[in-house]
């Protein structure tokens, strides 16, 4: 598949990202909201056939956005599927550990530091916080770095 | 000269404990050990319970976790012994400071526990083989 085809297949799922960004050659973003995160990434693990590599999490100033990282190793290219998550009381967003266990750590990591939910994850317990650490306290939220 | 200190500067043995360290600077301890430097033969053995050391080697920047852990090590290591620590996080906390995880310095956390400890500082990031083995020999000679 060439870098075309690679554009024409992401138009599959255009009704559930709000753009398909082209940033450089080999760096496209997805952005989303958060409910269909799941289905975004889902269509790039199983029918792209793409390497998941990493997700990570911004607390933005309206909106958490968590972002999973996906590479398609056979053009170098990195393709970001960012999700909004609007609500900053509770924010929740679907698990993809029931197609892909390799993001359930670094899941957990999120809710621990973040306070982010993740929705059917199979074991949210705390990972990388101390033990004593309190309940509630969020320690990557700008709220407690301020 | 007391017989205790004699017998601790004769041939210190030496416990190692990561308090949230990068690794590197226990790379650098163990590299001490391997037969380019190899410490032993100056009677400095690594062991492996704090109950058979002279001298706990200290590295990482002391984290909330770590840091009943590193008391209750400092505890049980039979005393005179010396702190040694190894590298600038736990010196002073290097580029941490301010963590929200970080409880160190951890001259700060031995200094609770015991405030007569003695505590030597070896900086860097990491300190080379020859900073640690110079430190040990001055740490030694001072007392």
């Amino acid at each position: 598949m060439n870098r075309e085809e690679l554009q024409n297949r992401l138009q599959e799922i255009k009704n559930k990202v709000t753009a398909v960004e082209q940033t450089t050659d080999n760096r496209i973003y997805l952005p989303c909201e958060a409910q269909n995160a799941y289905a975004v990434s889902k269509f790039l693990f199983q029918d792209l056939a793409c390497r998941f590599v990493i997700a990570t999490c911004v607390d933005s100033d309206d909106c958490f956005e968590v972002l999973y990282h996906f590479s398609y190793d056979q053009l170098g290219v990195v393709i970001t599927v960012k999700a909004f998550i609007r609500d900053r009381e509770n924010p929740a967003i679907e698990s993809i550990t029931s197609f892909l266990p390799a993001a359930e750590w670094i899941e957990r990591e999120m809710h621990d530091i973040m306070g982010i939910d993740f929705r059917n994850h199979p074991n949210l317990r705390r990972l990388i916080l101390a033990d004593d650490w309190p309940d509630g306290v969020y320690p990557e939220r700008k709220q407690a770095r301020t | 000269m007391s017989w205790k200190i004699w017998s601790l500067k004769k041939s210190p043995w030496v416990f190692h404990v990561n308090v949230g360290a990068c690794n590197n600077c226990d790379i650098e301890i163990v590299n001490c050990l391997t037969p380019k430097f190899d410490v032993e033969r100056f009677g400095i053995k690594l062991v492996g319970s704090p109950r058979h050391a002279d001298a706990l080697l200290v590295t990482g920047v002391g984290t909330r976790q770590a840091v009943p852990r590193l008391k209750e090590v400092y505890r049980q290591t039979s005393k005179p012994c010396v702190v040694f620590l190894i590298g600038a996080c736990p010196c002073g906390t290097g580029i941490f400071h301010n963590g929200y995880h970080v409880e160190g310095p951890v001259d700060k956390i031995i200094k609770e526990e015991d405030p007569n400890a003695i505590i030597a500082y070896v900086p860097g990031c990491p300190p080379k083989p020859e900073a640690i083995i110079s430190g040990v020999v001055k740490a030694l000679s001072a007392i």
